[in-house]
């Protein structure tokens, strides 16, 4: 049995348990809250970058013989390899709901794998766009480029910490019975970010 | 009561929707139309893809009023500001 042990009465040595947070907003859960805040700033972030890299593009008649050295087809298949992680983080937090953890462990996995997959393909792009001479000195196109992708890429890699840690706390059996709340909020953070990339895949690499 | 099988099958639906619609906004930039139009439609699509994930799988079309207002004020802002600030540098002489 799970003895409750308020901050007030703990004694020297002892150590609190921790505690499914029940506080809520209203009928929202304050996790949730906070999540949609963080969110709400990253809109902005990335929001403030594209109105920049729009506004210098039409400025500059273009930029159409820069973009055209992109890789489109790799672009493609990385915008791919995010819609499929988002459809394994969002049957993660169904998995969740109905209580199957041998699921959540796999779609978790699957996430985490497809987030690597993603950083990957992007690095093989980096590689041959530097060999090629395009680094993010090359002019102001290439600057925004490096400069969004690779802001995209740290999101990408912070998202996959996250779901590597809930994956090590289901693996061990800890994210029940009060952490799988955590699984959703994850998985609000993973689907930012490829909403993030579908903006970025036509604004880089497609016109 | 929806079950879990069910709300799967249906965010199963939603990713070849959205695989679809890569799809067409990859082969809409393959088409014989001026590029003004190829611009719009592609980022059209793209519009309707965050829209999807937005709304089915990070849930806005049924979260409180709250959430969805705190999601909706930078949208707004983005817009707002691409409406101001565009104009003055595509209408430049």
């Amino acid at each position: 049995m799970e003895a409750e042990v308020s901050a007030g009465t703990l004694k020297p040595g002892m150590i609190m348990e921790e505690t499914p947070t029940t506080d809520t907003v209203g009928r929202i859960p304050v996790g949730k809250m906070g999540v949609w805040w963080f969110l709400a700033s990253e809109i902005m972030v990335f929001g403030g970058l594209i109105i920049c890299y729009t506004l210098f593009r039409i400025q500059h008649g273009g930029w159409e013989s820069e973009a055209a050295h992109v890789n489109w087809r790799l672009g493609a298949l990385n915008t791919l390899v995010l819609l499929t992680s988002s459809m394994t983080m969002i049957l993660a937090f169904g998995a969740v709901e109905s209580d199957d953890r041998a699921k959540v462990k796999l779609y978790l996995a699957m996430t985490v794998a497809l987030g690597l997959a993603f950083l990957g393909v992007k690095s093989i792009e980096y590689t041959h766009e530097i060999r090629e001479g395009f680094t993010p000195l090359s002019g102001l196109f290439w600057s925004f480029y490096y400069m969004m992708t690779g802001l995209h890429a740290l999101h990408v890699t912070a998202g996959i910490v996250l779901n590597a840690m809930l994956l090590g706390l289901a693996t061990k059996g800890s994210l029940w019975p009060h952490r799988q709340q955590r699984v959703e909020f994850a998985g609000l953070y993973w689907h930012f970010v490829d909403v993030v990339w579908i903006f970025l895949f036509p604004l880089l690499y497609l016109v | 009561m929806v079950t879990a099988e069910h709300g799967n099958s249906e965010y199963v639906a939603i990713w070849v929707w959205l695989v679809a619609l890569l799809v067409i906004g990859l082969a809409i930039v393959a088409l014989p139309i001026p590029k003004v139009v190829v611009v719009a439609l592609v980022f059209a699509v793209a519009v309707v893809k965050a829209a999807m994930v937005v709304r089915n799988y990070m849930h806005l079309k049924s979260e409180h009023m709250l959430i969805i207002a705190i999601a909706m004020v930078p949208v707004l802002l983005f817009i707002g500001l691409m409406i101001t600030l565009v104009p003055d540098i595509a209408m430049r002489p």
